[in-house]
């Protein structure tokens, strides 16, 4: 049995305060890495093979190094906890439960990168979880641990938690950058990108809360350890939240690489009773779903890209035989459609027509040829937008084209559902 | 610089050229919406996307600048798809309602669709709409949101080149409608440059709205007639009536934008009130008569005159054109033998002097673009952002991604405050003060006082600069100001080895052209001394009060509503023997005629305007002027023939090329060859030595310079009233301008923050001002920038007579503000 890194301290009563960090081993880390220079820190890291739980992997190490090494530069960590992706709920636990294990991988990252100040971007709707981050925050400063000449070195580090704007493009990093500058959250044109002209116009690195979770970890027990959880180039624990049809939905700490099949039926549960499995979303409704004959692929970045969908947020979302495609489909289109901010044509008008034609379709209206048209709009779209939302929405729909074609076609030719019979 | 392959096409492009402008220079035309040369970048419509051979995904060429050896396809069969799919999108939403949109016809939309877009859609379901109604934003800005295509440049032009910001984006998605957050008239310059830059007919112009097709129009490229800046426009008519003002984005200084009297400010032009025929005072009465009795009239009254040896005057306006001017001052001096003649009636004379003196206008003219790649811009003796809008607009765009440091010397809150690293607030006439103190500290006679912090920052900016540009506007001539302070300043910057460079600002459009033709007491065309020096205007009302001026010719000036003391102007014109004076309207100066000829606007005749930068740009004429009314060379002309019968001229042409040979700085100018950038003023084979150009400087002045001296001041009368142009208003032309009128119909009295609240008084509540002489009625502004015990009454309004608080030698006028 895997034994949780990030979440070990999850279960132990008050565990977001200082104290029960501390008595788990909280803040060792950071005596440690603020005895080590920032170019060994990095170098820690990109040893480590951590990459970037936001959802593209790229890996932390390499981002951290981009940073330029003038040290009259001001330069900012934001941390992205605007956790959105539809059936992800990772980050939030550990912003409520273990807030300090982020506030502590935040110093070290800032620490290595030469930032001064960082922001925590919290999604609006964590009133809560920002309340907690606040508290541990305010701990952090009474401890030294954040503040002027942190532990006694030249170190100093301010930490802000930002509460976000309210929609899904606020994950987006540079659109994250605006909301915090205080503007409208609309992606930025990259090149330049955050590492050299980020935050107030100043180099930035972003990372995810798990991501940086993950930190103080590596500095206590060694890059070579986390490099042997999981698969070489992509290792390390990874947070899994499981929902839909399972016995047992929740959030699992596994290693990288855990197969599909293992994460549904050993640790969720299996499958509902009387209900068959249908479709996994494996990585937050943006990631092309799989069907029961991919359940034996590993749970990484390279082996799900492989299959040509991605691990994105590890937010697994299991739909049983019940569920119509067309309409899940339909749902996660009228998010992605109600979430598009609305700066760049394809994803904006794109997104629009994709929803009316499948809202027709699903509501008996389908025309011959509409399965074609959303083929050539999504043809239009990816690629084509400013930033990947509209990419993410194009890849659901055409997984659910790939392996759902004809509940599709089923819905056009007879107006009505093939799952469940009526309209 | 990169070689670059486009379609096949090898080309070598400077480092750092957008695919965009490297596939025009190769000839290949790629289409754009929400790209604009001149504000921040977007990126958004992606119809400009572009292949690179190698990269994956398909490119916005607007954002991605070109690498050496790089390989782009812009006409490949994937980015003739993604291009006309891109269009398809953007037309999947829009209205597609061209048969009643006032942009159909010169739509960008609808171009790129012709050109680029597919022929057919396969969109067939319902649209977006957000409302049936289109919003009105303001008296000239009307919005149908429905036919938004989300390309934000009104957003960006309104924020970054106006600098009013009302424009923003609600909503998301599809739902995203730019529009202000209030439904009710903006609070902006009503400049309608977002029209201007609008690709579709989502911003539209309430006074052209359902007017006219665009291709029904007929139009010349002229030059504004309002300020100095001198912008470029096109003036459009249907069936002889002036419709539409529109700028052109290739050409002038001002490219696209133009500001609310120069977009909107052209009514006049078909007003009713025009004056259509001469008249002859009958009987003490002014009578519509014929041109050959009213000519007559005027040779018996000027030969009278001359026959008596009494005072003969002029005064032109500095809206007339350069050939106008010229002529006027030819009749006057060689016709009527009189140098007593002055351009516009509200300058101090001897400050004029001074003035073409240290901005040394007699050696040719600078870009206000070369001007401005400065590090520092000093700005004084303008309120630029009301008088010169558009030259606000050039500072504020240029210095958001230039570094450059603009130090402003106001006494009036202005909106390019905020663009502006120092802002030197101060009484009015104290410039000579504040910049003495600033030279003595550059060159390190003072380290200031306490208290002068901002002047020691100041200071300490422009001595930090390699490079300083000056920019002087006009209301330094308002009262004796002995500018011989800017020399001071100039040549000791000069000594420390910084390159310096002057630019004039200034209100009128061809003032500076009115002193490059010698419509001076002091100087000939060209700066040439006179020798002896005839009256001002001052002088010249100074001398009608005591019965001195046996005859005055008055060409499109409004003295008795200008003249910095209206009862002085008013009775002075009064006992002028004979006035003829020629206008487009009956103004309070006209009424007092004794002859009274109608004179052509600016789109009814031909000539040159030189802007205060020193730009000699063409009018053009648009049509012919209607019934009796004669352009205002040819009544000069005409009137120089009653006296000289060999005076007369046939065009204004003619008149030019006789400049060329008059004035060296416009030898090398072609009236023909002018384009949409007309040409600088250049001092070429400067044959003709200083000595022979007039020099002020150092002369002994007939008064005492003085803002205020400090014992005149009465505590019972607190405030220094000043006076200037309103953003919307520009002399009293624009008050025959409906739209402009709608705008702001009548004077406000402005008032600092701290005083307001000293006095209990709120924005928009009707205060008293009062002088000791004069009171008027109006409607408090406060403007927070703006100098404690300060009030500001523009000059342009006919309800507030402003001129009637001043009293001449007296300088500012000294008023109490009370709520009634």
């Amino acid at each position: 049995m895997f034994e949780p890194v990030i979440l070990k301290n999850i279960n132990i009563p008050d565990s977001f305060k200082l104290s029960a960090y501390i008595n788990s081993g909280g803040y060792q880390a950071l005596k440690k890495a603020l005895e080590m220079t920032p170019d060994a820190l990095i170098q820690m890291v990109k040893d480590s093979g951590l990459r970037g739980r936001g959802g593209a992997g790229f890996s932390t190490g390499l981002k951290w190094s981009f940073i330029p090494k003038d040290a009259t530069l001001q330069k900012y960590l934001c941390c992205n906890a605007d956790e959105g992706e539809p059936g992800t709920f990772k980050d939030r636990a550990i912003i409520e439960y273990d807030p300090h294990q982020l506030v502590e991988g935040m110093i070290i990252a800032s620490y290595a990168i030469g930032a001064d100040t960082s922001y925590i971007y919290i999604r609006g709707e964590f009133a809560f979880g920002a309340d907690r981050l606040e508290a541990a925050i305010k701990e952090a400063y009474q401890k030294n641990y954040l503040g002027k000449n942190i532990l006694g070195t030249k170190f100093n580090h301010d930490m802000y938690v930002h509460r976000g704007a309210g929609a899904y493009i606020c994950g987006e990093e540079t659109a994250l950058l605006e909301s915090i500058e205080g503007r409208r959250a609309l992606p930025r044109i990259k090149p330049p990108f955050p590492a050299h002209v980020g935050l107030f116009g100043k180099p930035t690195v972003i990372n995810n809360v798990e991501t940086l979770a993950c930190i103080p970890h590596i500095i206590n027990k060694g890059a070579s350890w986390f490099a042997s959880i999981g698969p070489a180039k992509s290792p390390g624990p990874k947070l899994f939240g499981i929902s839909g049809s399972v016995n047992k939905p929740g959030l699992y700490e596994l290693p990288m690489g855990t197969p599909l099949r293992e994460i549904i039926y050993t640790h969720a549960g299996g499958m509902k009773p009387g209900k068959k499995l249908k479709a996994v979303v494996p990585g937050g409704v943006s990631a092309p779903m799989l069907t029961e004959k991919d359940l034996d692929t590993p749970m990484d970045f390279d082996s799900l890209a492989a299959k040509g969908t991605m691990l994105g947020s590890g937010a697994v979302v299991v739909i049983d035989d019940s569920m119509c495609i067309v309409k899940a489909a339909l749902i996660t289109h009228e998010f992605f459609h109600h979430e598009s901010c609305g700066k760049c044509t394809p994803c904006r008008e794109g997104l629009d027509w994709i929803v009316k034609v499948m809202r027709r379709i699903e509501h008996g209206q389908g025309k011959e040829g509409d399965i074609e048209l959303l083929q050539k709009l999504c043809v239009d779209i990816f690629g084509r937008t400013f930033c990947p939302l509209g990419d993410g929405a194009v890849m659901a729909l055409r997984g659910a084209f790939n392996n759902f074609r004809e509940e599709f076609e089923y819905h056009i030719k007879n107006k009505r559902c093939m799952v469940n019979g009526n309209r | 610089m990169a070689t670059v392959k486009i379609n096949g096409k090898e080309i070598t492009v400077e480092d750092g050229t957008l695919i965009l402008d490297a596939a025009k220079s190769a000839g290949f035309e790629i289409p754009t919406m929400c790209y604009h040369a001149r504000l921040s970048k977007l990126a958004s419509c992606r119809v400009c996307l572009v292949e690179i051979v190698g990269q994956k995904k398909l490119q916005p060429s607007c954002v991605t600048p070109v690498m050496h050896n790089m390989e782009v396809l812009t006409e490949s069969p994937v980015v003739k798809s993604a291009r006309s799919s891109m269009i398809e999108l953007l037309l999947a939403n829009h209205p597609l309602d061209c048969p009643v949109c006032d942009k159909g016809g010169e739509c960008e939309l609808q171009d790129v669709t012709f050109k680029f877009g597919p022929r057919k859609s396969p969109f067939g379901e319902p649209k977006r709409r957000f409302n049936e109604e289109d919003y009105i934003l303001s008296p000239v800005i009307v919005q149908n949101i429905n036919r938004c295509i989300q390309c934000k440049r009104c957003v960006r032009i309104c924020a970054e080149v106006v600098g009013a910001g009302v424009l923003g984006s609600i909503g998301r998605g599809t739902g995203t409608q730019e529009t202000s957050f209030v439904k009710e008239y903006l609070d902006c310059d009503h400049c309608g440059n977002c029209i201007e830059v609008c690709p579709v007919g989502s911003l539209m112009s309430r006074s052209f709205r359902y007017k006219s097709r665009p291709w029904d129009l007929s139009g010349v490229d002229t030059v504004c007639t309002y300020c100095g800046t001198g912008c470029q426009l096109t003036v459009q008519a249907r069936n002889g009536e002036v419709v539409r003002v529109i700028s052109n984005p290739d050409t002038g200084i001002n490219n696209e934008t133009l500001c609310a009297r120069g977009r909107f400010g052209y009514s006049f032009i078909n007003s009713h009130e025009r004056l259509v025929t001469p008249m002859v005072r009958v009987d003490g009465k002014l009578e519509p008569s014929t041109w050959d009795k009213a000519l007559d009239t005027i040779r018996t009254g000027l030969t009278n005159a001359i026959k008596m040896g009494e005072k003969i005057g002029g005064v032109a306006s500095a809206r007339l054109t350069n050939e106008e001017l010229y002529l006027f001052q030819k009749l006057m001096r060689v016709a009527l033998k009189s140098n007593n003649l002055e351009a516009g009636s509200r300058w101090n004379s001897d400050s004029v002097k001074e003035f073409i003196d240290v901005m040394g206008l007699k050696n040719g003219g600078v870009s206000i673009y070369d001007a401005l790649k400065a590090d520092t811009v000093l700005i004084i003796g303008t309120a630029i952002s009301d008088e010169n809008p558009v030259t606000d607009y050039i500072i504020r765009r240029l210095s958001s991604y230039r570094k450059m440091n603009i130090i402003i010397m106001s006494s009036r809150g202005l909106k390019l405050d905020s663009s502006a690293k120092i802002l030197l607030r101060h009484k009015p006439g104290a410039e000579r003060e504040i910049i003495g103190a600033i030279t003595n500290i550059i060159t390190g006679k003072s380290k200031g006082t306490s208290g002068q912090d901002n002047i020691v920052a100041a200071a300490e900016i422009i001595k930090n600069s390699n490079s300083v540009s000056i920019a002087v506007g006009n209301d330094v001539l308002r009262i004796a100001s002995q500018l011989s302070y800017i020399n001071d300043l100039t040549d000791s910057l000069k000594g420390l080895g910084k390159e310096v460079k002057l630019f004039p600002v200034l209100d009128r459009a061809n003032q500076r052209g009115a002193w490059d033709m010698g419509v001076h007491p002091a100087l000939l065309p060209g700066y040439k001394s006179t020798g002896e020096e005839g009256l001002g205007c001052d002088g010249i009302i100074q001398s009608a009060l005591k019965g001195g001026v046996g005859a005055l010719y008055i060409a499109g000036e409004d003295v008795v509503s200008d003249f910095p003391d209206g009862r002085a102007a008013r009775e002075a014109l009064g006992k002028v023997k004979f006035l003829i004076v020629q206008d487009m309207f009956l103004t309070e100066t006209a009424k007092m005629a004794n002859v009274l000829l109608p004179s052509a606007s600016f789109v009814e005749k031909d000539g040159t305007f030189t802007n205060q930068e020193g730009r000699v740009q063409r009018l053009r004429r648009l049509y012919a002027p209607q019934g009796d009314v004669k352009a205002d060379w040819e009544i000069i002309s005409a009137i120089g023939e009653t006296v000289a019968p060999s005076f007369g001229v046939k065009s204004a042409t003619d008149i030019f090329n006789e400049i060329k040979e008059v004035v060296p700085m416009y030898r090398d100018i072609s009236f023909e060859g002018l384009n949409g950038n007309g040409a600088i003023l250049q001092l070429s084979g400067s044959s003709e030595g200083s000595g022979v150009v007039a020099r002020f400087i150092g002369q002994n002045r007939r008064d005492n310079p003085s803002g205020l001296s400090p014992e005149t001041v009465d505590p019972e009368y607190p405030f220094t009233l000043i006076t200037g142009n309103h953003l919307y208003h520009s002399g009293r032309l624009s008050m025959k301008v409906d739209k402009l009128r709608e705008i702001l119909n009548e004077a406000i009295v402005e008032i600092s923050e701290e005083d307001a609240l000293v006095l209990g008084i709120t924005e928009g509540v009707k205060v008293r001002v009062k002088s000791k002489s004069y009171e008027a009625y109006l409607t408090a502004k406060i403007n927070s920038g703006t100098a404690k015990g300060v009030v500001f009454i523009p000059e342009n309004f006919t309800d507030v007579l402003v001129n009637m608080f001043f009293k001449m030698g007296e300088g500012f006028p000294r008023v109490k503000v009370q709520l009634p």
